[in-house]
């Protein structure tokens, strides 16, 4: 009996061990930023392809908006409500205060100034493939941006999601800061494409099917999924889709860019914001983008 | 065979008054149309076609057309069926719905009053034009493979 007990106990603290949130090393953080002086325009770069208003921006209308980050749009999803939090530079309601650690924990390890997982609706499995000083560019571009005192509720989610603490063993599995896809070493334009797409970009958070723990699945990397958000399905977009494939590199491009593609449809759905956002960067790093998906391994 | 001809032709009113009677095969049809004018502005700004006057007023005019047409081609009742894209919200939010096409309208007779003369000029307008097709693809229409 008593053996039984300090075994259970045993078990408990490795649970609670196994789970815990856990963030960068100091020290670790400072040698990835050693010396670096932020660059707002490349903050700016980073918060379009990120597309951080979409979900983050203060809603009018119903739709999230570019100015003010004050958070507020409800995600509804099969566990129950999530809102999106205010990420403007009041020091209280939004992240002002917070420090480049404290930053990088919650983009990268998706671990809050409190220690505390944040669930994986907040794109950090993506985020973490990101350079630390983007990051801080990022961070001092979010920072010139105005503060807002909007308070935002929690979410509201069913049992067992609403225990946090299973973040961690999802994290264990599944959080992982390496490139998803191999593309021929030395290529500037496909790593370029790699990096914005896999990283700030996130696109495999929609187009990549997930698996039974609601982790994206490598193996069908963005080959198509059920729309989160409803009826529909997000599309596939390896070259495994007939009628992607045909698309060549000018055309995603140009989808990017203007939101018209060869059939000469127009962008619908919550692609729109995405496309929007991408019709900021520059011409490059379309181009680059168009030129990894073209060389993605195909999905069928 | 006699018989056979004339069932077929008692038949062919009533399928031809089907199809036509249909507002999603009709707003599908619409649709198409559309995007076949859009065809060449796109053609022009990307610079794969020389700018012409006449082909831009002509698409113009089809898109100003769609934006008269087409709300009446959501009545209630024709929220499924077919293939439809529409999404309940064209229903549950009519007024913003109608809304949409009033916009897409605007940014039409605004690019048919600015006289457009050039792919440059173009480029500006077609663009304020896609943002009003965006503004509606975006919250009413689901999106498929």
């Amino acid at each position: 009996m008593k053996r039984w007990l300090f075994f259970l106990a045993l078990l408990a603290l490795a649970g609670w061990w196994l789970t815990r949130p856990v963030g960068f090393a100091p020290g670790d953080v400072s040698e990835r930023t050693a010396g670096h002086v932020p660059d707002l325009a490349n903050g700016e770069r980073l918060f379009n392809a990120g597309g951080c208003a979409s979900c983050h921006g203060r809603i009018e209308d119903g739709k999230p908006q570019r100015d003010i980050m004050a958070g507020g749009l409800e995600m509804t999803s099969p566990v129950g409500t999530f809102r999106a939090p205010n990420i403007s530079p009041h020091p209280d309601q939004g992240i002002g205060g917070w420090t480049a650690l404290e930053f990088l924990d919650a983009m990268q390890r998706g671990v809050s100034p409190q220690g505390r997982h944040y669930y994986p609706a907040f794109p950090y499995a993506s985020y973490a493939r990101m350079e630390a000083t983007d990051l801080l560019d990022l961070k001092a571009y979010l920072d010139g941006l105005p503060a807002s005192d909007h308070v935002v509720g929690g979410h509201e989610l069913s049992f067992p999601y609403s225990l946090r603490r299973g973040i961690g063993l999802w994290k264990r599995l599944y959080l992982d800061a390496d490139p998803v896809i191999e593309v021929a070493s030395g290529d500037a334009v496909l790593e370029r494409g790699r990096y914005l797409v896999e990283g700030p970009g996130h696109c495999g958070e929609c187009h990549t099917p997930r698996n039974f723990a609601q982790a994206m699945d490598p193996g069908r990397w963005l080959g198509g999924a059920p729309n989160p958000e409803g009826e529909g399905r997000v599309p596939n977009i390896t070259p495994g889709r007939a009628s992607f494939g045909d698309w060549s590199a000018d055309d995603i491009a140009y989808y990017l860019e203007s939101g018209v593609d060869p059939d000469f449809d127009v962008v619908g759905g919550s692609m729109v914001a995405v496309q929007e956002n991408m019709a900021r960067l520059d011409a490059a790093d379309r181009e680059a983008i168009a030129a990894y998906l073209k060389a993605l391994p195909p999905v069928e | 065979m006699k018989r056979t001809v004339l069932i077929a032709l008692a038949l062919l009113p009533v399928s031809l008054a089907t199809a036509s009677d249909d507002p999603i095969a009709q707003r599908q049809d619409l649709m198409s149309e559309t995007r076949e004018a859009l065809k060449p502005l796109i053609g022009i700004s990307r610079g794969q076609a020389d700018f012409d006057a006449e082909t831009v007023s002509a698409s113009l005019a089809v898109f100003a057309n769609t934006a008269e047409k087409a709300p009446a081609l959501f009545p209630e009742g024709s929220e499924t069926g077919g293939d439809t894209e529409a999404k309940a919200t064209i229903w549950s939010d009519r007024d913003g719905f109608d809304q949409r096409f009033q916009d897409f309208a605007e940014a039409v007779a605004a690019a048919q009053a600015a006289n457009i003369a050039s792919a440059e000029e173009l480029g500006p307008k077609l663009q304020d034009v896609l943002g009003t097709c965006k503004g509606c693809h975006d919250n009413y229409r689901v999106e498929k493979e």
